[in-house]
């Protein structure tokens, strides 16, 4: 009997130790007698980032350097396929606000982009999502990525082999009007189509 | 007999109790977050300097006090008094003779004294902080520096002042990092609590959203669209490295870490659907927590770890949900207003910030775990988005927009003492706060 409840005593006192060490948050105290305290200020540099300043900027203007190649080479690839997009009358279509789910009106622009993807078969198709500017950047971001995801299930089911849709969401991000009005908001609620 | 062994534990459990409280048990803190919580009323008085030795210390007497001046308005729970309304002047008196009477006469609660003892090699700073009405010293404290560091004294100071009377250090040692956009381009910038030292973190030049500290303070995790499409970036700080640790197919969108930093949320959309994913760092394994055929994203971690909140559409509008740590117990806790996003945590648990559309605008609010106690904090005329919480708890840092001008803004989480940290022309948008750094 004794033994049984010095066991529970303890296991008491185990339980209670538990309770107060897996708090969520930390206490830091100062503590207050006469004592005085003492800290070091500044002594470490607090700064996390300027490890080589040297390097770092030689780093920085390769990454520049690298950066403007591959924009150059993106601008030139834009420039090819905006010429030949605009002889194959490859049209965007258009969302409602908040919405994803493609409408009666963007269904025949389907239809006919569709007839232009069969016909340019061996082309990859970029889809892009885009929101207007109400709303939050991130939801947007997953927002404009169902625009895609929807206009690319469409044209599936129209006979485009999956293996030749990507989607790539760019949000609020690339506006195709960058003004705050109704028409602007209405012409950026868009899938557009890049060939590749 | 019997009871005497019950007794036995039960002292021992009354003595850890105390033993765990000491240091606690016998202070009071002022609760702050009380609605009827007025701020300190606090005398600086200008610290008396001596000796000599170092260029730049020449008024370090005087600017180091309105330094902390400045830095306990910052905080938003102190009001330090005018110096012209003392009725003794700085340096007459040292610390051991204070009048507490002329200063009780003055309406301030709180004294802080100091002394400066300059030499060739280091800067000494004595300080004590003072309760008036008792007329006792709550804070002794010698700070000493190698240089004349005017901001890490005063936020060494602050941080003390703050710690000894709220039981918090407040947000002193913390950075604000942020998407600065200069036209298409973007790169993650930081911004010091008390708006100076902006520093360049990022070099992608590209679109960049969505940046997340880990709570160690390591890393920052970012969306970058560097490689042509959106892909999940880790950051290490202290080097610069970058990681590429996200490039599914679609959309890879960086979300909360986990308190312990090792796991670090995703929104992919690789199973056709934006779903919610938690990615263990070390092992890079991924398990998918959502299954809805709806948008799921936002995804930010409870302070405990315990619980997920995130933004779904699920229900015809975007609104904001938690769930378990396991995706397990989904329950929608926004209900008024069809547009409710970016969900952020408070360290302190309980409150949930978010911002929502009202009058077709956007503002903040918080809202607690079970979906009550709904508080809108901003009302300007902006779209007030993005809130993230300061580790004490008791600041929001949030992006406004209005017409061309952007600003990011701290706000107390009780909607009071708005400031401006920073305002400019090219758009600074989606801040988040770091967790505290060592000072």
């Amino acid at each position: 009997m004794k033994k049984t409840i010095t066991l529970i005593g303890l296991l008491m006192i185990l339980a209670f130790g538990l309770t107060l060490l897996s708090g969520c948050a930390e206490k830091k105290a100062v503590v207050k007698d006469e004592a005085v305290q003492e800290q070091r200020v500044g002594a470490s540099d607090t700064a996390t980032v300027t490890d080589d300043e040297a390097a770092r900027k030689a780093k920085e203007q390769a990454d520049r350097e690298a950066a403007l190649k591959a924009q150059a080479a993106r601008e030139a690839w834009a420039k090819k396929n905006a010429a030949a997009l605009n002889a194959l009358n490859i049209q965007n279509i258009y969302f409602d606000f908040d919405r994803s789910n493609v409408r009666a009106d963007a269904r025949e622009i389907l239809k006919a982009n569709a007839e232009i993807f069969k016909a340019n078969a061996n082309a990859k198709i970029i889809v892009e999502g885009h929101c207007d500017e109400r709303g939050t950047a991130e939801y947007n971001m997953a927002l404009g990525e169902r625009r895609a995801q929807e206009a690319k299930q469409y044209l599936v089911n129209l006979g485009i082999d999956s293996s030749r849709l990507v989607t790539i969401s760019y949000g609020e991000e690339r506006p195709a009007d960058a003004q705050s009005t109704e028409e602007a908001w209405a012409q950026n609620r868009r899938a557009q189509f890049v060939l590749e | 007999m019997k009871y005497q062994f019950l007794w036995t534990p039960l002292i021992i459990l009354l003595a850890l109790f105390g033993a765990a409280n000491s240091g606690q048990a016998s202070k009071i803190y002022i609760d702050i977050d009380s609605p009827t919580f007025l701020q300190f009323p606090i005398a600086v008085r200008d610290f008396p300097q001596k000796g000599e030795g170092q260029v730049e210390t020449a008024d370090l007497g005087i600017a180091l006090p309105d330094q902390i001046k400045k830095y306990l308005k910052m905080t938003g729970l102190f009001n330090p008094l005018d110096r012209r309304s003392f009725l003794e002047t700085g340096g007459a008196s040292p610390a051991e003779q204070i009048r507490f009477s002329d200063w009780a006469a003055i309406g301030a609660d709180y004294l802080l004294t100091g002394a400066i003892t300059i030499s060739p090699s280091e800067i000494a700073c004595e300080v004590r902080l003072s309760d008036v009405v008792r007329g006792n010293a709550l804070l002794h404290k010698r700070y000493l520096s190698p240089r004349p560091d005017l901001r890490a004294l005063a936020r060494a100071v602050t941080s003390d002042i703050l710690l000894t009377l709220t039981g918090d250090e407040g947000d002193f040692n913390t950075r604000i990092a942020f998407v600065a956009k200069n036209g298409p381009e973007a790169d993650i910038h930081a911004i010091s609590y008390d708006g100076e030292d902006i520093v360049k973190l990022t070099s992608h030049r590209s679109i960049i959203t969505s940046p997340r500290w880990s709570p160690d303070g390591q890393y920052l995790a970012f969306t970058s669209y560097r490689h042509g499409r959106p892909e999940v970036y880790l950051h290490h700080l202290k080097t610069g490295k970058e990681k590429r640790i996200s490039s599914h197919e679609g959309l890879n969108l960086s979300g909360g870490f986990s308190p312990d930093s090792r796991n670090l949320l995703l929104t992919l959309s690789k199973d056709s659907n934006e779903e919610i994913y938690v990615l263990e760092l070390d092992s890079m394994r991924l398990k998918r927590l959502t299954y809805n055929y709806s948008i799921d994203v936002s995804p930010a971690w409870s302070p405990c770890g315990k619980k997920i909140a995130f933004v779904s559409n699920r229900s015809g509008s975007p609104q904001i949900f938690i769930m378990d740590a396991d995706g397990n117990n989904v329950r929608r806790i926004t209900f008024e207003g069809n547009y409710n996003t970016s969900p952020a945590w408070s360290p302190r648990g309980g409150k949930i910030a978010f911002e929502g559309s009202i009058n077709r605008q956007f503002q903040i609010f918080t809202v607690d775990e079970e979906g009550e106690h709904l508080t809108q904090l901003t009302f300007d005329d902006a779209n007030n988005e993005y809130p993230s919480w300061s580790p004490s708890g008791r600041q929001i840092v949030y992006g406004s927009r209005s017409g061309s001008k952007s600003r990011i803004c701290i706000i107390g989480s009780n909607g009071q003492q708005m400031r401006i940290l920073k305002e400019s022309g090219s758009p600074s948008v989606m801040p988040a706060w770091s967790p505290r750094m060592n000072p």
